[in-house]
C-alpha cells in the first residue's frame, strides 16, 4: 500500500471509506490520481463478520454520542441512536441489504412534478434519468447488481418473500421480483454466489453482497496510488488566504492530531458527519461554516418515510431464511396527488432474527408484556416488509451542533432532527394499510405495524442544486463556494426519492471521479 | 406498534385459562425451588433482596415477557440472578431495586389490596407494572429479561429460530424456501429469462 507524507499537498483527501468514499477511492486510483482516505472506524475485513445480530451491532456501528431531535418517535424511544450506520473500513456497505435500485425520473424532478408543498423545501435536481442513466450501469457492473445490465439473474425467492409475492399476486399487483440486488446470484468479480445466509445486514461472510470492504477499497490500496488510514477521526477541513481547501486535520486511535495536506478533499462521511464536518470548520472567512453561503449546510435532512409490517401466517415461514431483502414491491412508486400525499414508496421484504424483532416490534418502554410476548411466540410464522417512500426535504429536519457538549474529540455532539411532514403521516397510512391488505390476501391473522427504525437512509444535508442560493453542491458534488471541495455521499441528495439510496451514491461517485480527473488535468483544481 | 387483530384470536376464555395455569405454576414452583432446590436461600443468596422481595421480582421478570407454554421457571430465574447479582455489585442499583419492588408493592396494596405477587389477574399486574415502566430500575429489569430471553441461544429454538447459518453453508440447501401454503418462486431458466429479455 502506497505512504503518502502529511506534507504530500498533491493528493486528493478522501474522507469516509463507504458507498461513495470507498467507490471515488478506487475510481480515482484506476485512473492514477493519488489519494489518502481518512476512515474515522477500524480496519475490518471479511473474518470479522459474524452472525448474530448484537454483536455486530456493537461491532461495527458509529456509537459515538449523537441525539435524535424533532417529532419522530425516536427522539423519544432511540434518544442517542438517531441513525443505524457504520463506523468502519467499508462503512455502511457492511451493513446495507443489497438493494440497488434506481431513481425514477420523477424522482430527479420532485419540485415540478410536486409543486410547492407547504412546509417542505422541495427542489429539482440539476441531473435526471437520462444524464444518471450511463453511471447507473457503470455502477450495477461495478457492484454486480442482478437484472440486464449484468445479465446476472435475480435471487431465488425464499419463504418470506414467496409469501409476499403471493399476497401481491392475489390483490392484483405486477410488480414483485427477487432483485435488483447487488449480491452475486452466481459467482462473479472474484465473489462467490449467494448461500441464502440471512444476516446480510450484519455483513455478509461470504463477500457474496457487494461492499467497499471487499472490493473497492483493496483494490484501491492494490494499485499504490491510494493510502487508506482508519482510526482516523477528521477533525475538520482547513482553507488557504484564497479559500480553498487545503488540508485535513484528524485525529488518530491515540488522539494525536495530524494535518494532511489536500490538493482536493472530498467528503464522504455520511449525511450527519459530513455536514458537521463543514459546521465544525468555520473559519474567519467561512464563518457559517465550509460551503456554507446558502445556508443549506445540515438542512434538509431527508430517511425515508418508513416503517414496517409484519404479518404472522397460519403456517412456519421461517422467514430469516435467506437472503434478508428478499423481494421488491414496486407497484406503489408512482406520483399521484389523489393519494392524498406526494412521491410514492416501495414493500421490501424484510427478515429481522429474533432479536431485532423482539426489540423493534415496539421500541422504546412500552415494548414488554403479554401483547409482545404473544407477538414474538408467532415469530417463526411472520413475514413482513420495510415500507420506505420519498421523505419531503424540510429545512427544520436537520444536523446542528450542540451549544455544551462534546464527544471525545471535543467536537460539539450533533443533533439530528426529523419531525415527518403530514405527506408522510398520510403515506405512512397508506403503507400500513397496503401491506395489510396483501397479508391479509394470503391469510395473514396478526399483523403488527412497526414504526420507523433508527434510519440507516440519511440523505440530503449537504444538497445539490443548480442555483447557488439553494444548496450547497452543483451537478458534480462540487462545492458552490470553494471549487476544490466535493461532497461524495447521500448528503447531496437533492430528493430522497422511494428507493434504497446506495446506488446512485455509487453512480454519482463513478461520474465525480471523471469529473474530478478532467478538472484536475485541466488543471483546474 | 399497533397491533392489528384479526380472525384467529385465541378466545378470552383460551388466554385466561392459559395465564391461569402458569401463574399456579410458576408461583408453586417458586416456592419448590427457593425453599426445596436452593436450600430455603432464594436465589442463591442475595445480598441485597429478602424472600419476599426475590419472590417479587421472579414474578415481575414472568410479567415483562410471558412466556408459559414456552419457557421454564428455571429461564426466569436465571434472568432474576442477573438482576440481583447486577444489584449487588452496584449500590445505586440495588437501591433502585429494593425501592422500584416497595413501590410497587405499595401501588399493589393501593390498588388491589394485597401484595403484587398476590394478584391473580395477569392483566391486573401488567397494568400495576405499566405505571412504573418509565423508572429506570424498571428498564433495568426489563431489558435483562429482554437479552435472558431473546439474546439467549438456548431458548432462540424454543421461539423457532435457527441462529447462525454461515458455518453451516446457509440455508441455500436447508429450507430457505421450502414452504408448501403458497406457490414456489420462478425457476432458474425463469429468473435467466426475465433478465436476458
Amino acid at each position: 500500500m502506497a505512504q503518502f507524507d502529511l506534507n504530500d499537498d498533491s493528493v486528493v483527501v478522501i474522507i469516509g471509506s463507504g458507498a461513495g468514499g470507498g467507490t471515488l477511492a478506487n475510481e480515482l486510483a484506476q485512473k492514477g490520481i493519488k489519494s489518502v482516505v481518512l476512515e474515522a472506524g477500524k480496519r475490518f475485513d471479511i473474518s470479522d463478520i459474524e452472525n448474530d445480530e448484537w454483536t455486530m451491532f456493537q461491532k461495527i456501528s458509529w456509537l459515538d454520542k449523537r441525539y435524535s431531535g424533532g417529532g419522530w418517535h425516536g427522539s423519544v424511544n432511540h434518544p442517542t441512536l438517531p441513525a443505524w450506520i457504520v463506523k468502519g473500513y467499508g462503512g455502511s456497505t457492511i451493513h446495507w441489504a443489497g438493494v440497488a435500485l434506481r431513481f425514477k425520473d420523477f424522482e430527479f424532478k420532485t419540485r415540478s412534478t410536486y409543486g410547492a408543498i407547504d412546509g417542505a423545501n422541495v427542489e429539482d435536481w440539476p441531473i435526471d434519468l437520462e444524464e444518471m442513466t450511463p453511471w447507473y450501469e457503470k455502477a450495477e457492473l461495478k457492484m454486480g447488481v442482478t437484472g440486464k445490465t449484468t445479465g446476472m439473474p435475480h435471487l431465488p425467492w425464499n419463504n418470506g418473500f414467496r409469501v409476499l409475492a403471493e399476497g401481491c399476486r392475489r390483490t392484483g399487483r405486477s410488480d414483485y421480483r427477487s432483485g435488483p440486488m447487488a449480491i452475486n446470484s452466481v459467482e462473479r468479480d472474484d465473489r462467490p454466489a449467494c448461500q441464502q445466509i440471512g444476516f446480510c445486514m450484519q455483513g455478509c461472510a461470504i463477500g457474496a453482497k457487494w461492499s467497499t470492504m471487499y472490493t473497492e477499497l483493496p483494490r484501491a490500496e492494490d494499485t499504490g496510488k491510494c493510502e487508506i488510514r482508519t482510526d482516523a477521526m477528521v477533525l475538520r477541513i482547513e482553507h488557504d488566504s484564497q479559500g480553498k481547501a487545503n488540508a485535513v486535520v484528524y485525529a488518530d486511535k491515540d488522539g494525536n492530531q495530524h494535518r494532511q495536506l489536500a490538493r482536493v478533499v472530498c467528503v464522504a462521511g455520511n449525511s450527519i458527519e459530513s455536514p458537521r464536518m463543514l459546521l465544525n470548520s468555520a473559519s474567519a472567512m467561512f464563518p457559517d461554516g465550509l460551503a456554507n453561503s446558502s445556508g443549506q449546510v445540515g438542512k434538509n435532512y431527508m430517511n425515508h418515510t418508513t416503517g414496517g409490517v409484519y404479518a404472522v401466517l397460519p403456517e412456519k415461514v421461517r422467514m430469516y431464511r435467506g437472503t434478508s431483502v428478499a423481494g421488491i414491491v414496486g407497484d406503489e412508486v408512482y406520483h399521484d396527488a389523489a393519494r392524498g400525499f406526494a412521491g410514492g414508496y416501495y414493500l421490501e421484504f424484510l427478515s429481522l432474527g429474533l432479536p431485532f424483532m423482539a426489540a423493534f416490534l415496539e421500541p422504546g418502554n412500552a415494548g414488554w408484556g403479554r401483547g409482545v410476548a404473544q407477538a414474538m411466540e408467532a415469530y417463526d410464522r411472520m413475514s413482513g416488509v420495510w415500507v420506505l417512500g420519498e421523505d419531503l426535504a424540510q429545512e427544520r429536519n436537520a444536523i446542528t451542533l450542540h451549544d455544551s457538549e462534546v464527544d471525545q474529540h471535543g467536537l460539539p455532539v450533533p443533533i439530528v432532527s426529523k419531525t415527518p411532514h403530514n405527506n408522510d403521516y398520510e403515506m405512512t397510512a397508506h403503507m400500513y394499510e397496503t401491506s395489510t391488505q396483501i397479508y391479509e390476501a394470503v391469510g395473514a391473522t396478526d399483523v403488527y405495524e412497526l414504526p420507523a427504525y433508527p434510519a440507516t437512509h440519511n440523505m440530503g444535508t449537504n444538497r445539490m442544486h443548480a442555483d447557488p442560493s439553494k444548496g450547497v453542491v452543483n451537478a458534480y458534488g462540487q462545492a458552490h463556494d470553494i471549487d476544490n471541495l466535493f461532497v461524495s455521499d447521500g448528503s447531496q441528495f437533492t430528493s430522497s426519492a422511494a428507493c434504497n439510496p446506495t446506488l446512485t451514491i455509487v453512480a454519482l461517485a463513478i461520474r465525480q471521479a471523471e469529473y474530478i480527473a478532467q478538472e484536475m488535468n485541466a488543471q483546474n483544481i | 406498534m399497533s397491533i392489528r387483530f384479526h380472525r384467529l384470536r385465541k378466545s378470552d376464555e383460551d388466554r385466561v385459562a392459559m395465564s391461569r395455569r402458569m401463574f399456579l405454576m410458576t408461583t408453586t414452583m417458586a416456592g419448590i425451588t427457593t425453599n426445596a432446590m436452593m436450600g430455603g436461600t432464594a436465589f442463591a443468596g442475595s445480598g441485597v433482596l429478602n424472600e419476599a422481595q426475590s419472590s417479587s421480582l421472579l414474578r415481575m421478570v414472568q410479567d415483562i415477557y410471558p412466556h408459559p407454554d414456552v419457557l421454564q421457571l428455571s429461564h426466569y430465574e436465571a434472568i432474576a440472578a442477573t438482576v440481583m447479582k447486577n444489584a449487588d455489585a452496584d449500590a445505586d442499583v440495588a437501591k433502585s431495586l429494593t425501592d422500584g419492588l416497595g413501590q410497587i408493592d405499595a401501588k399493589a396494596q393501593e390498588l388491589f389490596g394485597v401484595p403484587y405477587v398476590e394478584i391473580e389477574d395477569p392483566d391486573a399486574r401488567e397494568g400495576l407494572l405499566r405505571h412504573f415502566q418509565n423508572e429506570g430500575f424498571f428498564q433495568g429489569v426489563r431489558w435483562t429479561a429482554y437479552f435472558g430471553i431473546y439474546d439467549n441461544k438456548d431458548i432462540w429454538p424454543l421461539l423457532g429460530y435457527e441462529g447462525a447459518s454461515a458455518e453451516h453453508g446457509g440455508y441455500i440447501d436447508r429450507g430457505f424456501s421450502d414452504i408448501t401454503f403458497v406457490p414456489e418462486g420462478p425457476t432458474l431458466e425463469e429468473r435467466m429469462a426475465e433478465v436476458q429479455s
